[in-house]
């Protein structure tokens, strides 16, 4: 069973009920505890999903840990801390993910979009550190609202149209952002190889 | 190749490209744990550092001294790591010289 779901069925442990209460209270040692454990759980979450914009990575595990504080009076331990803030995480990955794709411009009566019928032979070992490499180098080089654009769509598997609805524009805009954002990444992927 | 099979290689590259379980850098928790009290000092005075040892934590030899001054609680409220050399070496290094049993920032090294 994937850790995520494992993680969500479990409620929260004494333990973790004394640390929230210890947070709560404005510990300063149980908010370093708080810290430490929830830090380990958004790094890897927030930096999978922003990587490789490193310089916002911070920012938002920031934002999150805050937003996290702040509800946590209200937090009743249906679920365990872990999911809980991972919960708050995903929402603000998504809202960072939603304002940078709003910002940018779609023409839909744009037909350079044409997608070429010319593909780069993707290598058979995905799992491969060098793949992975070259995956966060492509992904580096392409402007930002289309690096974000695949990631949502591809490693977050959202629908283009839920991605439509969250970012308030029409499917075919969406559509439209996307197989730009393919395109270009076909192609730094190809003169790479070259 | 057409549209279909390259997104599901695509998606395919997009998913084994970020498999990680890294953990967060002890500089970046240095950081997160100063600006977080900082925050909840914004709201009020911090626990004061009887009430951190009554539940059981430990507190570093500053915080001792501080602890067992014959001060009122508020005196023992403020975020004393504010002034110590602990907490700018540990926002700034991951392996930062420092090791002072009851620190926060040490243990941030540890965790």
């Amino acid at each position: 069973m994937p850790p995520d779901i494992e993680a969500s069925q479990a409620v929260a442990s004494t333990e973790e009920r004394r640390l929230i209460a210890g947070v709560l209270a404005k510990d300063r040692k149980a908010t370093g505890e708080f810290v430490a454990r929830c830090a380990d759980w958004l790094y890897p979450f927030v930096r999978n999903r922003l990587i490789p914009r490193n310089e916002v990575i911070e920012d938002l595990i920031q934002d999150i840990m805050f937003a996290a504080w702040q509800a946590l009076p209200s937090y009743r331990g249906d679920a365990n801390l872990r999911s809980w803030i991972i919960g708050i995480a995903r929402h603000k990955v998504e809202d960072y993910y939603r304002k940078k794709l709003l910002a940018i411009e779609v023409h839909e009566e744009d037909d350079s979009l044409l997608e070429p019928t010319v593909t780069p032979e993707f290598e058979d070992q995905i799992d491969s550190a060098a793949l992975r490499g070259k995956v966060q180098k492509t992904l580096a080089s392409l402007p930002e609202a289309y690096a974000l654009a695949l990631m949502w769509r591809y490693r977050d598997e959202k629908t283009v149209r839920e991605m439509a609805q969250l970012v308030g524009k029409t499917e075919k805009a969406m559509e439209r952002l996307l197989a730009r954002a393919r395109q270009n990444f076909r192609k730094r992927w190809t003169n790479a190889e070259g | 190749m057409p549209r279909a099979n390259f997104e599901a290689q695509l998606s395919a590259l997009l998913s084994a490209s970020t498999e990680s379980n890294e953990r967060a850098p002890s500089s970046l928790k240095a950081r997160l744990y100063s600006a977080l009290i900082r925050k909840q000092q914004e709201t009020g005075l911090l626990a004061s550092l009887e009430q951190s040892v009554s539940a059981g934590h430990d507190v570093c030899v500053f915080e001792k001294l501080v602890q067992i001054a014959p001060v009122s609680d508020n005196a023992k409220s403020p975020f004393f790591c504010e002034v110590c050399h602990a907490r700018v070496l540990a926002e700034h290094f991951d392996h930062a010289p420092i090791f002072w049993a009851g620190c926060p920032y040490v243990k941030f090294k540890e965790s």
